[in-house]
């Protein structure tokens, strides 16, 4: 093992609600051991399937948010003995990371409270939905429900004309709860640091609404300083007033996400050259193009209005990879509007060794799937197994605490 | 007041925008000392980001630029200027961590790739944040947040099927990339606390979104599926796991909007019961999940119905108090101003600010028992701290300050 956490040991107690703060555990080298009950994760059960057809160990979101894990079956909710296990499984670790409704495991004796005394310097996480205690406690989510009343979901949709009436639009992928494992990471990394210096260990209570509510960027300090909400708009940041489009169609059908165009003077003269080059912005000579302040979207200038105009002609003309390569060439941090699959076309990922191959039960040989988040040069990101089938390692997890003294 | 987990970090900044604040801010929430290096020929733009307060832009009048900043320190360094350059060597050397969210061969081309800073400083912590990396044959390419969003597949994969995609309206991946640094950060630190070696981490935002689409990709290269299909992105029904209903529903009000989802016939149950048993929720083909997915555009034109005669708020408490999942899509005001779970747990801080005067935050997630992150300080004016750094952590006399002052060394 060779990732900055080798040598930690980390049980989980998640479902979908955590399982990535797991991964990303294990992927840096910890040990984590994911207790599961005799019918598995809840994860196990959500698609999409290998071949479409269900089974616990044939869900494609299991194996990509378990690799590197272990995965023991206890029946802890039912049987003393599985609680023993679990207990004595919990005492040879450093952290502990759940996702139950707050009271859950208290009520089966297995709370902070109940393990602490099981390991010196014991790091215990739980990640909820609305966090251990307040009028929200007890209530229930989903991913959806989460990004809604934690904010991010009205941030994004449509300009009337687009989709007139169109609600707040929740982006796919789970991002609620990815983002309430990145904030568990987060403190679960500098309880560790605070335990590297002092042994001590210590309860860490992460609610999912919080890490949303400080993840919608713009729009909180909107509502501090103005009082103002900011309005949706098609493809593009909310604000607090109607700006110019960012998404253009490119020839062969995909978007192109123009995020300013020329900014600076000397980049404005490589896309000036280059549209002119091929009979497009002919108008550009003019001075008025010239200032920098006109040329600034969101600003009601009405040469940034032209401008974009002018884009989505020269768009409509070309294939996307074209102009985002010439774009970018140019000093425009432009990009296509991919589906997430289509970067396995792209071979800067592949120069990086970003796609990673896994496999699981149906699948004959190997299929990609995204690597590491970040290249350490020490310590680096490592995929040592896929996603356990569900109960694989429960006789070696038993055998090794057995072995022990 | 308990100690903070990062007390004794000090981390050189060189960071600007907000990926890499955002990074900077969690580990500043935990204690970290992190110096801000500025200079005003390449200031920061969010300095100048809207909200602003006041008429006019001062550099520190950005309500935004605040909300990223707070619990850091400012120093004004010209680093084109030769002492200017030799001093933030010093800085380095006397940081555990030196964080920048550069294109990816600025530092480079300053001398300070990662083999030049191990020189300055052997252990030192290197955490390179760009849109493409530092490797690879697009590594000169630049994003912003919407860039990396569009690329990794996020924005498509946001919208109601068959029109353009509603995206992320804000910069979603800048605060995710700054979150995925400020782990490796740390983690970075504990493999120092144990072996004392240091490491580049060389993170692309591009990359750390595309980490976010796992299942997509592999219905892909699994099941030969990709999203970019008819029907999808399926607006706000469900994806996986496949179920009915699963939307959001109009309210009471102007643009008020209640978040349903039902996982499964137990809760549909709850559901029916909870809208008081109307007699269209009888019909069988609304029994079984796969009956209500078959039927999903009858099935929530119905709810809609019932929805609208209710504020969003009470749509939600019925539906919670019955055990369903129901939330409301709350603003910014909403939560500021209504949203009792954030109160109720203390969520909301005020600190004073000498030009927007007494701010309100966001608190610190997650809650540390025993060393909790906090607010100590509003976001630095710009260069408040200059004199402060030089004189305590460079041990520079106030005469030779004063001197590299008048040389144009602090600006």
């Amino acid at each position: 093992m060779s990732g900055p956490l080798a040598g930690l040991r980390v049980v989980e107690l998640c479902d979908e609600l955590g399982q990535l703060a797991g991964k990303l555990l294990a992927d840096m080298g910890a040990d984590v051991i994911k207790v599961e009950p005799p019918d598995g994760s809840a994860a196990r059960t959500v698609g999409p399937f290998v071949k479409d057809i269900p089974g616990p160990n044939r869900s494609l979101n299991f194996w990509y948010h378990n690799t590197n894990k272990r995965s023991v079956v206890l029946d802890y909710a039912h049987a003393e003995a599985d609680r023993d296990h679990l207990r004595r499984l919990v005492a040879t670790a450093d952290v502990v990371l759940e996702g139950f409704e707050p009271g859950y495991l208290p009520s089966l004796a297995l709370g902070y409270d109940d393990l602490r005394g099981l390991r010196d310097g014991l790091i215990m996480c739980s990640i909820t939905p609305f966090g251990q205690d307040g009028p929200w406690a007890h209530y229930r989510t989903s991913d959806m429900v989460s990004l809604a009343l934690g904010g991010p979901m009205n941030m994004n949709g449509y300009d009337p004309e687009d989709a007139p009436g169109a609600p707040p639009i929740r982006g796919h992928g789970d991002q609620g709860y990815n983002t309430a494992s990145h904030y568990a990471m987060h403190g679960i990394l500098a309880a560790l640091l605070w335990r590297d210096r002092t042994g001590e260990g210590q309860y860490i209570d992460c609610s999912m609404h919080e890490a949303l509510s400080c993840t919608t960027e713009v729009g909180m300090p909107y509502w501090l300083y103005n009082r103002q909400n900011v309005i949706r708009q098609t493809g593009r940041h909310a604000a607090a007033h109607r700006s110019e489009p960012w998404m253009y169609l490119a020839r062969d059908g995909r978007r192109v996400l123009v995020f300013g165009v020329g900014r600076d003077n000397a980049s404005w003269a490589k896309i000036k050259e280059w549209f002119q080059s091929e009979g497009f912005g002919l108008h550009f000579n003019e001075e008025r193009f010239d200032s920098p302040q006109n040329r600034q979207p969101a600003r009601g200038a009405p040469e940034a209005r032209e401008i974009l105009e002018e884009v989505g002609r020269f768009f409509a003309a070309h294939d996307s990879d074209y102009v985002y390569r010439g774009g970018q060439d140019r000093g425009q941090s432009w990009g296509v509007v991919l589906a997430p699959d289509e970067a396995l076309d792209d071979p800067h990922w592949h120069d990086r060794g970003f796609f990673v191959p896994t496999t699981g039960e149906g699948l004959e040989g190997e299929a990609l799937m995204p690597g590491a988040p970040y290249l350490f040069s020490a310590t680096p990101w490592e995929l040592r197994r896929p996603a356990p089938r569900l109960g694989e390692h429960t006789s070696e997890v038993l055998s090794e605490l057995a072995a022990r003294p | 007041m308990p100690p903070l987990p990062l007390e004794g970090i000090r981390v050189c900044d060189l960071t600007w925008i907000i990926a890499g604040p955002t990074a900077t801010r969690v580990l500043a929430d935990f204690g970290a000392e992190v110096i801000r290096v500025e200079h005003e020929q390449a200031i920061d733009a969010i300095r100048l980001g809207r909200p602003t307060v006041g008429d006019h832009p001062t550099l520190n009048n950005s309500g935004f630029f605040n909300y990223f900043n707070r619990n850091k320190k400012s120093i004004l360094l010209n680093v084109r200027h030769p002492d200017g350059f030799d001093i933030l060597k010093r800085l380095i050397a006397a940081s555990d961590i030196l964080v920048e969210n550069f294109s990816s061969r600025v530092l480079e081309s300053w001398g300070l790739d990662y083999p030049q800073l191990r020189d300055i400083r052997p252990d030192i912590i290197y955490c390179s944040l760009s849109g493409f990396g530092h490797s690879g044959r697009d590594l000169d390419y630049t994003t912003w947040g919407p860039t990396a969003q569009a690329l990794s597949g996020l924005t498509l994969m946001s919208g109601l099927p068959g029109k353009p995609p509603a995206g992320w309206g804000y910069s979603y991946m800048d605060h995710t990339a700054g979150y995925y640094a400020a782990s490796a950060i740390m983690m970075a630190l504990h493999h120092r606390n144990r072996t004392g070696e240091g490491q580049h981490i060389d993170l692309s935002q591009v990359e750390a979104g595309l980490v976010l689409t796992g299942p997509a990709v592999l219905d892909k290269t699994v099941n030969g599926r990709s999203w970019r299909r008819e029907g999808m992105p399926p607006g706000n029904r469900a994806w996986q796991p496949a179920v009915a209903p699963h939307n959001t529903y109009p309210c009471a009000g102007e643009d008020r909007w209640v978040a349903i989802a039902v996982m499964n016939d137990a809760e549909w149950q709850a559901l029916v019961r909870a809208m008081d048993d109307p007699e269209w929720a009888g019909d069988p083909r609304f029994a079984t999940n796969d009956g209500r997915l078959a039927h999903q555009d009858e099935l929530d034109a119905r709810i809609e119905t019932w929805t609208t005669e209710f504020t969003d708020y009470e749509v939600m408490e019925l539906l919670q108090a019955a055990g369903v999942r129901a939330g409301v899509c709350q603003h910014a005001g909403d939560r500021f101003e209504t949203d009792p779970q954030l109160r109720a747990r203390d969520w909301w801080h005020s600190l004073p600010h000498p030009e927007l005067g007494d701010c309100d935050y966001d608190g610190v997630v997650p809650k540390l028992s025993g060393t909790p992150g906090r607010l100590r300080s509003a976001s630095p004016m710009l260069g408040a701290d200059t004199h402060d750094v030089m004189r305590d952590v460079l041990d520079i006399p106030d005469e030779q300050f004063a001197d590299l002052q008048a040389a144009g060394v602090f600006m």
